[in-house]
C-alpha cells in the first residue's frame, strides 16, 4: 500500500514542483522603456544600464554552446548588440540566424578592468577549452578560437583600456525579457 | 531489518526507478553522445548537421552589393524563395536564406555557400541535457541525478552469490572507477 502511494506522490511532486518556478520578472511600463537603434547603442548604452529597453536588429549569430546568446546587426556588421537569455528565454535557436526580431530586455553593463584582464588570461592559459569566460564577439569563427587568439584578443583589449584613459572598459549587452520574430 | 526485506527494497527501488526515469536516461545518454562529439570537435553544431560548399559568384556591378545582387546569388545556389535577410562587412556579404547561408568574399567573388539540417529530436534532448529551459525543470533532473545514484547503489546489490558484489561485481565496480581515476591523473 505504501509502494503503491509512494509511486503515485512521487511524480506528483515533480509536476508541482515544474509549475509556475522560476523568479518573477519585474514588471516594467512603457513609460521606463527606452527604444534603442543598433547603429547608436554604442554611444547610448551607458545612459540605460538597468533599464528596460527595446530594440530591433537581424540576428548575425547565436552561440552554439546552448544558444545563450546572439548578437544583432542592422544592414552592416559594423555595430553588434550582444543579446543573452534572460530567465524568460530557454535559449536563441540556430535558425533565428537572418532573421529580424524585436526583443524587449534589460541593458547590462560589463566592466573589464586589468584584473579582469589578467584573470581571464591566466584562465586561458589554465585552459583552453573554457567557453564561459572572457568576452564574446560576433565574428566568425569566435567559438573556435584557441588559445593564441584568445590572449591576442586581451592584449588587444588591454592596449584599448591604456588608450582610454580609463580603469575600466565597458562591454554592453541586453538581456531578454522577451523576443518577437518579424515576418 | 531482515536481510530478505532489505533485498526486497533494494530490488524494488532499483526497479521503479529504472522505469520511471528510463526515459530521461535515453534523453540523457543520446544527447550526451552528441554534446560528447561536438566538444571533441567532431562536428560544427550540436542541434544541426552542416554541409560546406565552395564556389565563384560574380561580383556586383558597381560594386554594390544590395538585395539585388543578393538575390541574384542566391539564385545561382537554386535558393532565391527562401531568401531571409543579408549583412555587409569589409569586403564581404553574407546571406541568409531558410536553413542556410551564403558567405561572399567581395574581393575575388569566392564564396562558401552553407547549408543546415536540424536535428530534430536530438535538439529538444540538447535543449534538456543543458537545462536551458531552467524553471522546475532543475529540480526534476537534480531528482534524477539522485536518482542516477540510487541506482547506481542499489545495482551494486541486485545479484547474490559470485556474480554479485562479492566477486563478479566488486572487480567490475573497481575497474570502472580505476579508468576515469586514470584519465584524471594522466590527462588533467
Amino acid at each position: 500500500m505504501i509502494k503503491k502511494l509512494f509511486l503515485f506522490i512521487l511524480p506528483c511532486v515533480f509536476i508541482a514542483a515544474s509549475c509556475n518556478q522560476g523568479p518573477k520578472v519585474a514588471e516594467t511600463t512603457k513609460a521606463d522603456t527606452v527604444t534603442m537603434a543598433v547603429k547608436s547603442f554604442i554611444d547610448s548604452a551607458g545612459k540605460h544600464v538597468e533599464k528596460p529597453v527595446r530594440i530591433e536588429g537581424t540576428v548575425l549569430h547565436t552561440c552554439k554552446h546552448g544558444g545563450k546568446r546572439m548578437f544583432l546587426a542592422d544592414g552592416s556588421d559594423s555595430i553588434t548588440v550582444e543579446v543573452t537569455t534572460g530567465a524568460n528565454i530557454a535559449k536563441f535557436d540556430e535558425s533565428l540566424i537572418g532573421s529580424r526580431v524585436k526583443l524587449l530586455g534589460v541593458l547590462k553593463e560589463e566592466r573589464v578592468d586589468a584584473k579582469y584582464l589578467n584573470e581571464w588570461e591566466a584562465q586561458v592559459k589554465k585552459d583552453a577549452a573554457d567557453h564561459t569566460t572572457g568576452l564574446h564577439t560576433a565574428t566568425k569563427g569566435h567559438e573556435d578560437q584557441g588559445a593564441k587568439e584568445t590572449l591576442d584578443q586581451i592584449n588587444s583589449l588591454r592596449d584599448d583600456l591604456k588608450k582610454s584613459g580609463k580603469n575600466h572598459l565597458s562591454f554592453y549587452s541586453i538581456e531578454a525579457i522577451s523576443f518577437s520574430v518579424l515576418k | 531489518m531482515e536481510r530478505k526485506t532489505l533485498r526486497r527494497w533494494n530490488n524494488a527501488i532499483h526497479r521503479d526507478l529504472g522505469y520511471f526515469f528510463f526515459g530521461m536516461t535515453i534523453i540523457y545518454a543520446l544527447s550526451g553522445i552528441i554534446l560528447n562529439h561536438f566538444k571533441s570537435g567532431d562536428f560544427v553544431h550540436p542541434d544541426f548537421s552542416k554541409k560546406y560548399e565552395q564556389l565563384t559568384v560574380a561580383l556586383p556591378a558597381n560594386a554594390v552589393a544590395d538585395k539585388a545582387y543578393a538575390l541574384r546569388v542566391l539564385k545561382q545556389v537554386h535558393e532565391e524563395k527562401h531568401f531571409k535577410s543579408f549583412i555587409t562587412g569589409n569586403g564581404y556579404i553574407d546571406i541568409f536564406f531558410n536553413n542556410g547561408s551564403l558567405y561572399v568574399d567581395l574581393t575575388n567573388g569566392k564564396a562558401e555557400l552553407e547549408t543546415k539540417t536540424p536535428r530534430y529530436i536530438l535538439k529538444e534532448f540538447n535543449l534538456l541535457h543543458y537545462n536551458s529551459i531552467k524553471k522546475g525543470f532543475t529540480w526534476f533532473s537534480d531528482a534524477y541525478a539522485v536518482a542516477m545514484v540510487l541506482l547506481a547503489i542499489t545495482g551494486l546489490f541486485i545479484l547474490r552469490g559470485r556474480n554479485g558484489i562479492k566477486w563478479r561485481g566488486a572487480v567490475l565496480a573497481l575497474i570502472g572507477i580505476i579508468i576515469p581515476a586514470l584519465i584524471i591523473i594522466f590527462y588533467a
